[in-house]
């Protein structure tokens, strides 16, 4: 017997794929790094999943899990020759609207659940820009962001259990439907791991109650200072807005010319700000928002006025890196975090490097939470071109750290960002991460040779457990 | 055994019994990582049972222990990094809650941490995984960690997260040491996301709690106690005003949140929140008690109630009920979490990567860990 004809008396012929041109289609997600795809299967039933997994390790195969492939730093890709299970066949929703929850299968995408249970009264809270093609499984591996996580927090506070099939092909259920579940958290740790603990095959998410009323605030500024003061103005002025959201000239330029949003496409800086509540509320807070863009010099100041306007803002701030395709045949999305007071400076500087690398630089980001979103766009069939983008991205990332910075705020670390951990960890840090890693999966047959740097973990840090126990 | 009373006498930071703590051979109150470190790696050494001791308050979750060191986190005591405007602070485990939200409200600003915290630490807050009632406005307290650094069993000193409000920077160390009771290490210090602190804070006394929960678009939280319900609001003027509208009742300035129950055997019944109304029914007469409405938690007290038929039936519904303290001989007769959970061996294999000599609050934790 082989992998493939094993797999295919648990999946049946259709639901493994070992074409050169199927195996090429997944073989890369849409970050930069291609992989190399040797099957490809679809289970549909976390038995088959199971199943799967234990054919594979027979084979020694890694396992790469996958959603719908939007991730950007090569978290779903296989570094080895390797197995990619996709699971967007799994797609149920099974909506507990007396607990604000819902069983979701790894496969279902993001905006879905959202359309899903809006007739319930209810959204998932996390909404990335890739909200209408990622899945909720991806969103889980890479605890996904998105602008109104400003308020609400990233995917790992809006999921409550998970199922998940373990490297020994068991099927554990971790966490659960009351509170504080009792013993480690291992959900909490399972999500952000991109696949490196085990395959998700369903998940208890929260729902969040929609809103009784929501104001969108768009506001135009001279320079990027008067845009950046008014965030930490509106913060200070006790405001936690849903979403509060920056976009630079270069960018609403692009955008406008791709959507017509309605973007000033004459101020330095646009900011985005959205808030949600009782009426009385929303009026009262975006009449402090309004407050301070004026006392920060607002060229621009609008409300949106009704759904269609809103929708057309969001439709904008969404479409920031589709608009970008227009300005070159290629773009490096990145992201990184910074403290919040530090976003100028670290826009300046950022600016500086593209400038002195001769790269397009545009910026969308989440301002309110300090996360990122240096683009570059560049034509990769210019003479050096790639390499002057990845010097950027790197001295762009150390930028990001010297100011207390993290590498990665929503994307992950992937392949894309694994040996720059060294920038931010100790050794000690990244052996500690290591022996997570170890304790779900030995071997390593999950999405192997992502996150942690080769030799992250040090088997001469500290001492060897007791004779006898319980490893 | 002089090999052991050696090391013992070595220990630095040595310092008289903790007020409350259980005998020990040494207690010990490390003032740095390092001399947490040393503690540690000599206690592994030698094979030396370890309490750690922050404010006393949380003691009473899980088994007992019998400790030959008790470590307090007391001259762990620095704000360390204080940042307003990023909405972050970082602090040593020793800091008492009730310190640190003083410090933070004289900014404007919360961690939204229990708001009757009496003598707990940070550390304890972070290490049992308790949260304040405000959770159901903010979440649990393990959503508010963004940074931790402990110092495993055998004393490697270890970081994860980091100072950020938002951050996927490789595995989440931060959320996996919330509630992990010394099990991973002990944590020395964290760092914490903030929130803005209502300028408007009332409170509203309803006649029923579930109504009003879905009426006061979400409020800080609804407490049920003893039959008597109140909705706690925050936010702008405006805001407090919109929901007491919205509640049809007159709000009473201030939080004035209700006192930790008292009795000497107190339980925590979890479960999904849509069955905390048939949760209360079980436990209303027999036990005196606290519903975190929305939420899902009983706080009990007191009676004489038969426990295992209440903890089946939590179990069964996907909850717990948890022996928060009680006597010493309870904790012989009975288990104070109740059933493990399924993942046991995978939570087995994570705490002895970490305290691989088990030295750390051995047996703390569910299914004996």
């Amino acid at each position: 017997m082989t992998l493939t004809a094993e797999l295919r008396d648990i999946l049946g012929h259709d639901r493994v794929l070992s074409e050169p041109l199927e195996r090429w289609v997944y073989g890369m997600d849409s970050g930069v790094v291609r992989g190399d795809a040797q099957l490809v299967a679809f289970p549909e039933t976390t038995a088959e999943v199971a199943a799967i997994v234990r054919c594979a390790r027979h084979y020694r195969t890694p396992i790469v899990a996958r959603g719908a492939g939007t991730g950007l730093a090569g978290g779903a890709i296989p570094t080895q020759p390797g197995l990619v299970v996709v699971l967007t066949k799994m797609n149920f929703v099974e909506i507990d609207e007396a607990n604000a929850t819902a069983w979701v299968g790894p496969g279902v995408i993001n905006l879905d659940l959202s359309k899903q249970t809006e007739t319930h009264g209810f959204h998932f809270a996390p909404d990335p820009s890739s909200q209408s093609a990622c899945t909720i499984g991806g969103n889980i591996a890479n605890n996904s962001g998105g602008p109104h996580c400003l308020a609400e927090g990233s995917t790992v506070g809006h999921v409550l259990a998970l199922e998940m099939v373990t490297a020994d092909g068991d099927v554990v259920m971790l966490g659960g439907p009351a509170p504080d579940p009792i013993g480690l958290d291992l959900r909490g740790v399972v999500v952000g791991s991109e696949g490196t603990l085990g395959i998700i095959t369903k998940a208890l998410v929260r729902l969040t109650p929609n809103p009784p009323d929501v104001r969108t605030l768009l506001t135009g500024f001279a320079s990027v200072e008067d845009a950046a003061a008014t965030v930490s103005g509106i913060i200070a002025r006790g405001v936690v807005p849903a979403a509060l959201e920056m976009m630079d000239q270069r960018m609403t330029q692009a955008v406008e010319r791709f959507v017509s949003a309605g973007f000033p496409t004459d101020a330095a800086a646009v900011l985005l700000a959205e808030v949600v509540g009782l009426s009385a509320a929303v009026e009262a807070e975006a009449a402090i928002i309004s407050e301070v863009a004026r006392e920060n010099n607002a060229t621009t100041l609008r409300v949106a006025a009704d759904e269609s306007e809103r929708a057309r803002l969001w439709l904008g701030r969404k479409s920031a890196f589709g608009a970008v395709a227009q300005a070159a045949p290629d773009y490096y999305l990145h992201d990184t975090v910074v403290p919040r007071t530090k976003l100028v400076e670290t826009m300046t500087r950022v600016y500086e490097i593209a400038d002195r690398h001769g790269i397009t630089m545009l910026n969308v980001f989440h301002a309110g939470d300090g996360n990122l979103h240096p683009l570059m766009a560049f034509d990769s069939e210019e003479e050096g071109m790639l390499d002057r983008v990845k010097a950027a991205a790197r001295e762009l990332v150390e930028v990001c750290v010297q100011v207390g910075g993290a590498l990665s705020g929503e994307h992950g670390i992937g392949i894309e960002k694994r040996d720059l951990m060294k920038l931010v960890f100790t050794e000690a840090d990244l052996d500690a991460q290591a022996r997570i890693r170890e304790a779900f999966d030995p071997a390593q047959a999950f999405n192997p040779d992502k996150i942690l740097p080769a030799g992250s973990r040090c088997f001469d840090l500290g001492r060897p457990p007791l004779e006898g126990m319980w490893v | 055994m002089t090999s052991v009373r050696s090391a013992l006498d070595r220990l630095p930071a040595q310092t008289a019994p903790v007020e409350g703590a259980p005998n020990a051979d040494v207690t010990v109150a490390p003032a740095s990582f390092d001399e947490v470190g040393v503690i540690l790696d000599t206690a592994s050494e030698h094979h030396l049972r370890t309490l750690i001791w922050g404010g006393g308050t949380h003691q009473g979750y899980g088994g007992r222990l019998d400790p030959v060191v008790v470590l307090s986190t007391a001259g762990l005591n620095q704000m360390v990094d204080f940042q307003p405007e990023d909405l972050t602070v970082t602090v040593e485990a020793g800091v008492r809650v009730s310190d640190l939200e003083d410090r933070l409200a004289e900014q404007g600003l919360t961690a939204a941490l229990p708001e009757t915290p009496g003598n707990a630490t940070v550390g304890g807050v972070v290490s049992a995984g308790i949260s304040g009632w405000r959770r159901a406005r903010y979440g649990p307290t393990r959503e508010r960690l963004l940074e931790v650094n402990l110092v495993t069993g055998d004393g490697r000193q270890v970081r994860g997260g980091g100072r950020v409000v938002k951050n996927v920077t490789g595995f989440d160390l931060p959320r996996l040491a919330t509630g992990s009771f010394g099990s991973l290490g002990v944590i020395v210090q964290v760092c914490l996301k903030l929130w803005p602190l209502p300028s408007a804070r009332a409170n509203v006394t309803v006649a029923d709690g579930d109504t009003a929960l879905a009426a006061a678009y979400r409020p800080q939280a609804v407490i049920e106690s003893d039959g008597t319900a109140k909705v706690y609001l925050g936010g702008t003027p405006e805001e407090v005003e919109g929901q007491s509208t919205a509640l049809g009742a007159d709000p009473v300035e201030g939080w004035d949140w209700p006192e930790h129950l008292s009795g000497e055997v107190q339980w925590s019944l979890r479960v999904p929140p849509a069955l905390l109304r048939t949760a209360i029914k079980e436990v209303r007469g027999t036990y005196s008690y606290q519903a975190a409405l929305g939420v899902g938690e009983v706080w009990m007290a007191g009676g004489d109630g038969d426990f295992q038929t209440l903890r089946t039936w939590a179990e069964s519904v996907g909850g717990a009920l948890v022996l928060v303290d009680g006597p010493p001989g309870l904790y012989e007769r009975i288990d104070p979490w109740g059933t493990p959970p399924p993942s046991l061996s995978i939570q087995n294999r994570i705490v002895q990567r970490f305290d691989p000599v088990r030295i750390l609050n051995p047996g703390r934790l569910p299914g004996g860990l």
